[in-house]
């Protein structure tokens, strides 16, 4: 298992960066995490995104389905995009501290 | 031995020759693959005809990549390890041991195919590399070999509490399908209803359960199709990923998820089973359910069934709904046959009044390169972008179509990403996506 060095603070993530100890994640490691792809200010937008996410994920044990996140989020997909480099998935849900999602997805 | 390109769920340095052999050995005991290996392995295979078929080699001209290349890796340690033949000619002459960096070589060739089938049309010795790739993903598989990202994936469906591949729980999807009516309500401004545990339902459907999260215009048309047509169908608590990656990796796997579906399919008394828009899971489903349930269960894609009801005239389109000039991916693994290539263009026809083909397109289509599997391994992202999905890219820009459908969880993915990858003039979507915008509902008409 590979680890990442986060400000100082040790982490251990699978091959593509999601954080194995989700009870670790902190604002700070979303800040860290977004900083590596090259983001380095998260703004309202963000919160309002990764916060979504990170609630529906505590009562539903998934992520939700990514028109629901648009919807209830007010933020499109376009500039989820732009948000979140590499997408709700894999940018939005890794930040959040949200597992890898598996399948086609 | 060093990592191959995807991550395994062994170390890398557990995978041994010793094992290889041995999987492969257990293997032959245990399938009918040896007569196709005793007669391919007999077969020439330089001719190379399908070198210049194959989508792959053409982008990469990597000679590796040429189909009967990659198939000879296989054959060749059949004859010289399992044909009597090959035991005594190596004991005369000496045969070069097989090495780990053999089978490395193997595990990188294998899943750099996409195993879309077109090379197999082509071959003048009607050698289905298809299959050939299929057996040696096995065998690895077997050896410790195979993509995490499908094992893990694998492990939730037929071990985890959810019983999917995208670990979708019962919860969540409640939540999904709520959320689903609540959006046709909106949009068409009628009810139409997601049915869950409907006994004795006419038709039980499973989705790719992806869909669920990430394409909810097209379970919307799919329900919104099958209710204004009045089909009885169902969605089934117990089982709701049509997903089967045993396909792509290990033929035991494929007999374990066929079975569970058949079983979830059975407890709900339904008639026949409906797989929703997705190449593999189809194919899958069709292929194999009667072989390893023993029984007879019709298989149905949702396309088949939709342009059946449209020639019944069960539904109605509003042919003004779609503008864009569209054009069709067909998905491998459901056109390579023939099985779908007409009813998809018969619905397309019927509404949208821009149709173009690309060219080649059906029986013919290049891969979206994202095939057998290589679309859910994030590892092969850039290959998949570059090599594989590069004909596509062309085919796609040439077809000069504002709109892409498909109608295939796998092929979404990977068309999307090519769109943006290469900066395509172009949207896509499912086909029932497209339904979903040009179906006429009575009730939301108050028509009768």
């Amino acid at each position: 298992m590979a680890t990442i060095d986060l400000n100082g603070v040790m982490f251990e993530v699978d091959e593509d960066g999601f954080l194995q100890e989700p009870e670790k994640w902190t604002e700070d490691v979303a800040k860290a995490l977004a900083g590596q792809e090259g983001v380095t200010e998260l703004t309202d937008e963000h919160w309002k995104v990764m916060n979504y996410l990170r609630n529906y994920f505590q009562e539903n044990g998934i992520a939700p389905m990514v028109r629901k996140l648009t919807k209830e989020t007010g933020v499109q997909l376009k500039q989820m995009y732009e948000l979140f480099p590499q997408g709700p998935a894999n940018s939005a849900c890794k930040w959040a501290g949200l597992p890898k999602p598996t399948g086609c997805v | 031995m060093k990592k191959f390109s995807f991550t395994t769920e062994l170390p890398a340095s557990d995978t041994t020759v010793a094992g290889f052999l041995k999987a492969f050995e257990r293997v032959l005991e245990n399938s009918n693959y040896r007569s196709m290996l005793d007669l391919y392995s007999r077969v020439s295979m330089n001719c190379s005809r399908c070198a210049e078929e194959c989508q792959i080699f053409r982008a990469s001209r990597d000679p590796r990549d040429i189909p009967c290349y990659r198939s000879a890796l296989l054959l060749d340690i059949y004859r010289n390890h399992f044909t009597a033949w090959g035991l005594l000619k190596s004991r005369i002459r000496g045969t070069s041991p097989l090495r780990e960096s053999d089978i490395e070589e193997m595990a990188e060739s294998f899943y750099h195919c996409t195993v879309c089938g077109r090379c197999s049309i082509f071959c003048p010795l009607g050698i289905d590399h298809r299959l050939i790739v299929r057996l040696g993903r096995y065998i690895l598989s077997l050896a410790g070999i195979a993509p995490k990202a499908l094992t893990v994936s694998v492990k939730e469906q037929t071990e985890g509490a959810t019983r999917n591949t995208s670990g979708v729980p019962l919860k969540a999807l409640r939540d999904n399908l709520e959320f689903l009516e609540e959006e046709i309500q909106e949009i068409k401004g009628a009810a139409v209803k997601f049915p869950l545990d409907v006994k004795g339902a006419e038709y039980v459907f499973f989705a790719p359960v992806s869909d669920y999260l990430m394409e909810a215009d097209t379970l919307m048309g799919i329900a919104c199709v099958l209710q204004e047509a009045g089909v009885s169908w169902t969605i089934c608590s117990e089982n709701y990923d049509a997903i089967n990656y045993g396909l792509f990796y290990n033929d035991e796997v494929l007999e374990t998820i066929t079975q569970s579906m058949y079983e979830a399919f059975r407890n709900i008394g339904g008639k026949k089973i409906l797989i929703g828009e997705c190449g593999h899971a189809s194919r899958a489903a069709s292929l194999f359910m009667s072989h390893f349930t023993n029984s007879d269960i019709p298989v149905v894609n949702i396309i088949e069934l939709t342009a059946r009801l449209i020639e019944e005239g069960r539904i109605e389109l509003d042919p003004d709904a779609i503008q864009e000039k569209v054009t069709y991916h067909d998905p491998c693994n459901i056109a390579r046959s023939g099985w779908i290539v007409e009813q998809p263009r018969r619905i397309l026809r019927s509404f949208v009044r821009n149709f173009v083909e690309m060219d080649p397109h059906g029986t013919l289509n290049l891969c979206c390169g994202g095939g057998g599997g290589t679309v859910s391994v994030s590892e092969f992202k850039p290959y998949r972008m570059d090599i594989a999905g590069k004909g596509k890219a062309d085919q796609l820009r040439a077809s000069g179509a504002e709109l892409v459908v498909t109608p295939c969880a796998n092929c979404k993915k990977q068309i999307s990403e090519l769109i943006a990858h290469y900066r395509l003039p172009m949207r896509h979507a499912g086909l029932h996506d497209l339904l979903l915008t040009a179906i006429k509902l009575k009730k939301a008409d108050g028509e009768g």
